[in-house]
């Protein structure tokens, strides 16, 4: 019998192994969160979509499983996000190979005539895919891929050592091990997608990447959820990592635009944090649940911020759109880039990312 | 012609926008009418520039005269730099006598009494404000040229507005002000902006300021777009007191373009549902910035759309009233305290 492909409909319910004969063969990642989908909308609300608990920022140390070098790479430079479908057929074994056809793609074309804005217009690229080992947190995880593109001046000497001009990387950090494991055998799922550098490059990667893996790509934004998730997940470090402040902006929808910078002490901001979980924490009485944050406490501390700044200025930050968060650990802009200043909680800001872009991801 | 004043010259040519090098060398009046045809002002700046340096050879000018065109070119375009606000305080009896050459005479010797090397140039502008430019120097060098000073002051008014001036030569500045304007104490009015004539304006309220009254006109002309009769019947009474309360907060019609306000607030956190914060001793410390292209503008159409409510009572209407945009707001003082002021950009 035909199943149809409809992922609004059908739920498959998560135990039972799912057989296909059509084409239509991936289970909806909206349906693998569970049964309000039968009534055949996908859940309206925001707060629903992502996880509404998630346990605190760890900090993992992986400064030794982890490549120096790429993670000198990885903190410290701003990236633009963009979701990414599932790969067909993609090899962690073929890397050189990739490498190859890429560099070749772009070389093509260039002669095309495809403007670069890279300097020297003589300079060929060199591309370099590799594997960055021990950022999957998950056996379902697919490890990380780095690609650098590097510019080969025609007139360059032996020693000079080359320029990196592009970077990117592709990863699944804790991504849903149910989505994951549901996929049908020859899809990679890497669905978090980081790229830095000109972006006339980073659109031929893309083009690249679509017409070899026969994916798709697509803007990641930040909703003011998951900025607020990080205003409050990195507020929750101070103790361990000083923040120096925790600055968030607002933009006003009025005529002319106007924008709100907010910055609190990391003092007083953990301490509001640390208020907020005190509350919720003398009332559950689980311990389980100490680990773990919720979005209400979230929301609560979020609040707490703009009611402080309500009663002076009688404005209601709500009418507004939260743009960016920032904080020594890293900032996050709407519009979808992100900066992750410590290598500590990069596992734990990557699952974020990695859950927003699996759920962004159509089917 | 020394380098200095090539160099000065070189620097105001390039800051000067193709357009307004005509009239401002006009202007300046330094030209003969047939070194004036010789310049060809369709050619290339630097072109210009090379044809202009011979031409003060010729004259034989010195860096004086190319300190009048730049000052020139700022009075016609001060918005460039960016402008501090002071406030005299504590006049003496005879504050009203000052006039200008008296002006003029004390604030030079003054001036040059506190610091040797020091030029000094003052002009009055058409609108009664006094423009002085001052290149500083010290005891060992020659006044510096290239980072001059910009003070504009409203004779009869308590207010100065200056430029870039560091820290070590603002008291001799406020020393010389201070005495040759007959007062006793010069401020800080914490209001900075790029815009000179959004400072001035907003400090002397030179704009359409609205007052409360009880019967205010009806506002119903003012709304265009009646898009549904209905809505608009309910709405109208509502909108047009707010509209009222916007303006009777931030003013009619074109308000100064300030860009931006710096509110640093300890006060202490107040929330009746977040008892843990409430009973906290300690301030809660944080600062928040407003920027805008045109920052009144913005805060009155926020008054007036009803995201801000009760304009009247919050601290953003302490902009206009007070003049200032830096606050430092305590518990003590519900209205800003006076403290050393950080530069707002």
């Amino acid at each position: 019998m035909e199943r149809l492909q409809s992922s609004v409909v059908r739920t498959p319910p998560n135990s039972t192994v799912v057989q296909r004969r059509s084409k239509s063969y991936r289970q909806s990642y909206r349906s693998c969160l569970g049964a309000p989908s039968r009534l055949g909308l996908t859940p309206g609300l925001t707060a629903r979509r992502l996880n509404s608990s998630r346990r605190a920022l760890k900090s993992h140390v992986i400064t030794e499983k982890v490549n120096p070098e790429h993670l000198a790479l990885l903190v410290k430079t701003e990236w633009r996000l963009s979701y990414v479908t599932p790969l067909h057929q993609f090899r962690h074994t073929q890397l050189k190979r990739y490498s190859r056809q890429l560099s070749a793609f772009i070389a093509a074309e260039k002669q095309q005539g495809v403007a670069m804005e890279v300097e020297g217009s003589q300079s060929g690229f060199r591309v370099s895919f590799s594997v960055v080992q021990g950022l999957a947190a998950t056996d379902d995880d697919a490890e990380t891929v780095l690609i650098q593109i590097y510019s080969t001046p025609v007139f360059a000497r032996q020693d000079e050592p080359q320029k990196s001009v592009w970077s990117g990387w592709l990863t699944c950090i804790n991504g849903n091990p149910e989505y994951l494991q549901s996929l049908p055998k020859g899809f990679t799922c890497l669905p978090l997608f980081g790229g830095s550098g000109a972006e006339v490059l980073t659109s031929l990667v893309k083009s690249w990447f679509q017409r070899t893996f026969d994916c798709c790509f697509g803007p990641l934004e930040i909703n003011h959820t998951s900025l607020q998730w990080l205003a409050a997940l990195w507020t929750n470090c101070h103790t361990e990592s000083n923040l120096q402040h925790l600055k968030m902006i607002w933009t006003l929808p009025v005529v002319p635009p106007l924008q709100v910078t907010y910055t609190v002490n990391p003092q007083d901001a953990w301490e509001l944090w640390m208020s907020v979980r005190k509350d919720r924490l003398e009332r559950t009485e689980e311990e389980a649940e100490a680990g773990s944050i919720d979005i209400e406490e979230v929301v609560r501390f979020v609040q707490g911020l703009k009611s402080h700044f309500y009663r002076h200025f009688r404005l209601d930050l709500s009418a507004g759109n939260l743009n960016q968060v920032s904080t020594t650990l890293g900032s996050a802009k709407s519009s979808g880039k992100i900066k992750i200043s410590n290598s500590r909680y990069m596992i734990t800001t990557l699952t974020l990312l990695t859950e927003c872009a699996l759920l962004k991801m159509p089917i | 012609m020394d380098d200095s004043a090539r160099r000065l010259l070189q620097r105001i040519m390039r800051r000067i926008p193709a357009q307004m090098l005509k009239p401002t060398l006009d202007k300046w009046g330094r030209l003969t009418a047939a070194q004036r045809q010789s310049m060809d002002f369709t050619e290339s700046k630097w072109a210009l520039t090379e044809k202009l340096l011979a031409i003060c050879e010729e004259n034989e000018m010195t860096v004086k005269h190319i300190t009048e065109l730049e000052m020139i070119h700022v009075i016609e375009n001060p918005d460039h730099c960016m402008w501090y606000a002071l406030q005299l305080m504590d006049p003496e009896e005879d504050v009203h006598s000052v006039e200008l050459t008296q002006f003029k005479e004390q604030f030079k010797s003054h001036l040059r009494e506190l610091i040797r090397h020091v030029s000094i140039k003052i002009k009055k502008h058409t609108d009664e404000a006094v423009w002085i430019r001052i290149a500083w120097g010290d005891s060992f060098s020659r006044p510096n040229h290239l980072k001059p000073t910009y003070v504009v002051h409203h004779l009869q008014t308590p207010y100065v507005f200056v430029t870039s001036l560091t820290s070590k030569l603002k008291p001799l500045l406020s020393q010389a002000l201070v005495l040759s304007t007959r007062y006793q104490a010069i401020k800080d009015a914490s209001l900075s902006g790029r815009k000179l004539t959004a400072i001035r304006d907003l400090l002397m309220r030179q704009y359409q300021q609205v007052f409360p009254t009880k019967y205010p006109s009806p506002l119903a002309e003012n709304d265009q777009n009646a898009s549904n009769i209905l809505i608009n019947k309910e709405q109208a009474e509502l909108a047009a007191s707010r509209h009222q309360k916007a303006r009777e907060a931030f003013g009619d019609g074109m308000l100064p373009q300030l860009q931006s306000a710096v509110y640093k607030l300890e006060t202490k956190f107040r929330d009746h549902t977040n008892k843990t914060m409430t009973e906290r001793e300690e301030a809660f410390r944080c600062v928040v910035k407003f920027a805008s292209t045109n920052l009144l503008e913005s805060l009155r159409h926020c008054a007036s759309s009803g995201i801000a409510s009760t304009p009247g009572t919050s601290l953003l209407s302490s902009i206009p009233l007070k003049g200032r945009n830096y606050f430092v707001i305590t518990d003590n003082s519900p209205g800003p305290s006076s403290q050393t002021r950080q530069p707002s950009n």
